[in-house]
């Protein structure tokens, strides 16, 4: 870090923002393929009716909520990485902050998408929203799924907002630099911004706010979203430990995406000098501590139904490991908590080989997490005579595909055209030796 | 230290210290004694059972944050972590008082001689000791590890005087190892402490007050009770800082900044706290399962518990939460040890109100008495000698800035 | 005003810019801003710049939001008074979720308007008497003088290893109070 002047900064980060190649233009086109297909899909779905994809009685939760709670997951990291890390001073959060926050912005929109998708009438989706329409029909606002309404739609504004506030002074960075229409563009989005010392003075205080902020609002997110299921009494989802186990396991999750994202990232752009195996490093550790909460938590619910001696509660969590989903449920186990303790050996969390693996590994475990928690929980109720299976159709997958590319195609986006590190943060740590306001 | 006779002084301000404590010990001591052979055995040992989980919690909890620290590398804590082993100082004193507690066994637990429906396998007198006996075995055990390690790093700042101290130096000095070694111990001893606490702390959890009620169950107890550890932990940490800041001023070594940021960790975990036990009772709110509200409805919603519940919650989350969103006030030592004060008289009585229910029944108001007091204040004196005789032992180690602990 | 000149120092060490801030408090001269393309710790020691009040807008914002969210659910749960699920009408306890999301909404809109406001964004003004190295790698101080004396303020900010730059009015006004004082 220290070997580099402030102009170098600006000039590694503005060089991404040149004119990309073919390759990258094939890439956008490939993507944009495979969210054609996915919204192809969902438009053959909302043609012939919810019944395309599989959910059905008794699972009536199906991939669309898994992908809900997966993408909502993603998302959490980058506001752990941008906010909790900014508040307890890891300097080496500065380089991966903006692209995870970025991943943040687009990982909550694409989570919204999922309860759209799973409406057979999407068109009636207002009626979630609190307004007084024609028969005074209002919300049920101790309803689970409203929460959800106000915690994503909260998430959503507050991490555009957020990531709107840390881009701000690299916007003006790339509008002194830009020429002809660009740097029109550049001079609006920036709302000029001369870093002043008043405009630093209120800016560095109001971020210091948001990162307070956000960090509470992060936790209750996946809280609720946790309480989609806990606030039921299914056995296996009416546990109290969910809250937390659920934020502990976004947070895996988001940062395996990380890695996943930053590794190739910082090749193509020839970041390697600021996103060093330091930082890759200090990723990996935070993964073994969340795997390590997740894989205490797996084992905190076996304990306990064991100890409730509730037959009801104690068969859905055999039934978990030997039953039907079994294969699902081993992969869970052993990508979200066996295969992170690697990380361990300090040689594999230095080798971006390894990091880059296991973090896609991880992505995996935790999307079949969401599977054995959401389909095992409903397919193996109370009542034998109700108990079924569930297989998502290839509409599903199609859906599935589609959300991947449309993720992958705006990071893509936003990487060629967005400062992809924040060069203010990167020039603090160089000047003052920590974030904003530090 | 300024001269022979600054440290003069301050030798017989900790001496007559610990003489105060151990005055504390002994009242607590008889009042115990007391209590015991008068007609209510099992309040003398349900204020030990308190007693013992709350301050206990507090030595785990306290070295924790040195632990925490020292693994994330922290650089703004050097002169705090001293202050924070010092807690493992009242490990041994904890495990003692554990070993005793099995003399109480027929009064701290309903379940005894009772039918269980098959819970027999894990709740059983026998069973019960011996994996709590191993488990805080290991953690304390793992937590003095890390606090040799800890010490060893800053021999250069030990006197040889005692025989303690030159016992360890003579050893130290036999076996030279550099910096980097010694704090390669140090991560290792802290990841293996962090994941015992957690462990072992879930496993006392569920033994020593979820069993009380041995049919209601909830997964996030465990967790619950150590974050509410750390809570408290944090909190004696304060008090403790803020007694040197006060005694010592600048020499001490803390300064604002220090205050500042250990007062936000502090508001931190009080909102977890407060989060954790909140998820708890929206799951069972919801739920409705009769065995499980039953436990939320007599400790929160009837007389004479809910009193208590609205207590400890104002004590625990509202005061501090409301005092500690200001920014100035967490600078401020007096106020903070204040604060923190009233925050372990909340959790102690908190203690009694996830246990009273279970040991007292049909009572019409909160069985708490001077007696309860008197017993916390011997076990505040068992405190007060370990942290002082600890202290006394390794004056420098403690405060002194040792430059990087944490690597 | 237009009495006034205006003499941009720029420099492209931080603590040079602090050093001249530092100096120019015993000058005739007045700072009227610093341009940094961070907020650099000596400039603003240097500066004693006060703590912003962005943070009252925060707060007013969360109080507003957390009322707001908790009357909001009391309020149409009371229309029908529907019993759902054996739970009482107004149930403080999951109503407290909404009561907290919308503490945060409301904290950080009203964060984002105290911020806005403050540092009076969007201001296109100042980008007219404004250098572009200053988001990159220099540090531009600012400072007026009356017309006639450019040439000792010149001399001063080149004497400490400044770059200089005339401009003959000032965009933004530093009468507003927020202003430092020298």
């Amino acid at each position: 870090m220290s070997q580099f002047s402030y102009a170098q900064i600006d000039k590694t980060v503005l060089d991404t923002l040149r004119p990309p190649s073919l390759v990258y233009w094939l890439i956008i086109f490939l993507l944009s393929l495979g969210v054609m297909t996915g919204a192809a899909c969902w438009a053959y779905q909302t043609a012939v009716g919810i019944g395309a994809g599989g959910q059905n009685i008794p699972v009536a939760w199906g991939t669309y909520l898994i992908n809900f709670v997966f993408w909502v997951g993603i998302a959490h990291s980058g506001t752990l990485i941008s906010a909790i890390l900014h508040l307890f001073r890891a300097g080496w959060r500065n380089p991966i902050a903006r692209a995870a926050e970025t991943m943040t912005v687009f990982a909550v929109c694409i989570a919204g998408l999922f309860p759209f998708i799973h409406l057979g009438r999407v068109w009636m989706v207002y009626y979630m929203l609190p307004y007084p329409n024609q028969r005074l029909l209002w919300p049920n606002f101790q309803s689970p799924l409203v929460f959800d309404v106000i915690a994503i739609s909260t998430y959503l504004i507050v991490s555009i907002l957020f990531w709107y506030t840390g881009l701000l002074p690299d916007l003006a960075t790339v509008r002194d630099t830009a020429v002809g229409w660009r740097k029109r563009i550049f001079t609006i989005l920036s709302m000029g911004w001369t870093g002043s010392h008043e405009q630093w003075r209120h800016y560095t205080r109001g971020y210091l706010f948001f990162a307070a902020l956000a960090t509470p609002l992060v936790i209750s997110v996946h809280s609720v979203v946790s309480w989609d299921f806990a606030l039921g009494i299914v056995p296996g989802w009416h546990s109290t430990l969910f809250a937390p186990y659920f934020v502990a396991g976004a947070i895996h999750s988001g940062l395996a995406m990380v890695l996943t994202l930053m590794i190739p990232m910082r090749k193509i752009f020839r970041f390697e000098a600021f996103i060093n195996r330091d930082v890759l490093e200090n990723i990996a550790k935070t993964i073994v501590f969340t795997g390590l909460i997740v894989g205490y938590a797996y084992m905190l619910e076996y304990f306990l139904a064991w100890y409730s001696h509730n037959v009801v509660e104690q068969e859905a969590f055999r039934w978990r490991a030997v039953g039907e989903y079994r294969m699902e449920f081993w992969v869970m186990v052993v990508c979200n908590t066996l295969i992170p303790l690697l990380f361990f050996v300090k040689r594999i969390r230095r080798s971006v080989p390894w990091l880059f693996g296991i973090s896609v590994l991880i992505n995996i475990g935790m999307w079949y997490e969401r599977f054995v928690i959401i389909i095992g929980g409903v397919a193996h109720g109370f009542m034998p005579h109700a108990w079924g299976l569930y297989a998502p159709t290839g509409i599903e997958l199609g859906i599935l595909l589609g959300s991947f590319c449309l993720f992958f195609l705006l990071f893509l986006l936003f990487a060629k055209h967005l400062p992809s590190m924040s060069m203010t943060e990167l020039k603090e740590t160089l000047g003052n030796g920590g974030g904003h306001g530090r | 230290m300024t001269g022979p006779g600054a440290t003069h002084r301050a030798n017989a301000k900790r001496r007559s210290l610990i003489i105060v404590a151990s005055v504390l010990v002994i009242v607590g001591l008889v009042s115990f004694l007391i209590q015991l052979s008068g007609s209510h055995p099992e309040r003398a040992w349900q204020a030990y059972l308190i007693n013992f989980l709350l301050w206990s919690a507090i030595a785990q909890g306290g070295l924790l944050f040195s632990a925490v620290m020292h693994i994330t590398k922290a650089r703004w804590s050097q002169p705090l972590q001293g202050l924070s082993e010092s807690f493992a100082a009242f490990f041994p004193i904890s495990f003692v008082l554990f070993l005793l507690l099995f003399l109480g066994s027929d009064y701290i637990f309903p379940w005894v001689d009772h039918d269980l429906h098959g819970k027999e396998t894990w709740l059983n007198l026998p069973f019960l000791f011996s994996r709590d006996v191993t488990g805080l075995l290991v953690l304390y055990g793992l937590g003095l590890g890390y606090l040799y390690y800890a010490l060893r790093l800053r021999r250069e700042q030990i006197q040889p005087k005692g025989r303690i101290r030159s016992l360890l130096l003579e050893q130290w000095s036999k076996d030279q190892k550099d910096a980097a070694w010694c704090r390669s111990r140090m991560s290792l001893f802290s990841v293996l402490y962090i994941a015992a606490y957690a462990l072992v702390l879930t496993l006392i959890a569920f033994d020593l007050v979820m069993s009380m009620e041995p049919h209601w169950f909830s997964t996030l107890f465990g967790p619950y009770h150590f974050v509410k550890a750390f809570y408290v932990g944090l909190g004696a940490l304060i008090i403790l800082a803020s007694f040197f800041r006060l005694s010592q001023g600048e020499k001490s070594g803390l300064s604002v900044s220090h205050f500042h940021d250990l007062g936000k960790l502090f508001f931190a975990f009080c909102l977890l706290w407060a989060d954790f036990f909140y998820c708890q009772l929206l799951v069972m709110w919801y739920g409705n399962i009769s065995e499980e509200m039953r436990y939320v409805i007599q400790r929160t919603m009837i007389q004479p518990w809910n009193t208590l519940a609205w207590t400890v919650f104002v004590l625990c989350f509202i005061i501090p939460f409301v005092i500690l969103l200001g920014q100035k006030v967490k600078t401020k030592p007096i106020v903070m040890a204040v604060l923190c004060s009233a925050v372990l008289v909340g959790i102690w009585l908190e203690h009694l109100l996830l246990l009273g229910p279970a040991l007292n029944h049909d009572v019409t108001s909160v069985p708490l008495g001077f007696g309860d007091g008197l017993i916390s204040l011997g076990f505040l004196g068992l405190m007060t000698i370990a942290v002082a005789g600890f202290l006394n032992l390794f004056p420098q180690a403690a405060l002194v800035e040792a430059k990087g602990v944490n690597g | 005003m237009a009495d006034r000149s205006y003499v941009f120092g720029l420099f492209r060490d931080g603590n040079q810019a602090a050093a001249a801030i530092k100096a120019l408090r015993d000058a005739p001269w007045n700072i009227d801003r610093v341009h940094s393309p961070f907020p650099h710790h000596g400039i603003f020691e240097a500066l004693r710049v006060k703590k912003s009040r962005v943070g009252y807008f925060t707060l007013a914002g969360g109080v507003f939001g957390f009322f707001a969210g908790l009357a909001l659910s009391i309020f149409t749960a009371v229309q029908w008074n529907l019993i759902v699920s054996g739970k009482p009408i107004v149930a403080l306890i999951p109503f407290f979720i909404v009561g907290f999301e919308c503490t945060i909404l409301f904290s950080v809109l009203g964060n984002i308007v105290g911020f806005l406001t403050q540092a009076r964004l969007p201001d296109f003004r100042g980008l007219k008497v404004y250098d572009p190295r200053c988001s990159e790698d220099r540090f531009g101080v600012v400072a007026s003088c009356a017309k006639g004396e450019q040439e000792g303020l010149k001399a001063f900010f080149r004497e400490r290893g400044g770059e200089v730059l005339l401009f003959d009015s000032s965009p933004v006004t530093a009468d507003d109070g927020n202003a430092p004082h020298v």
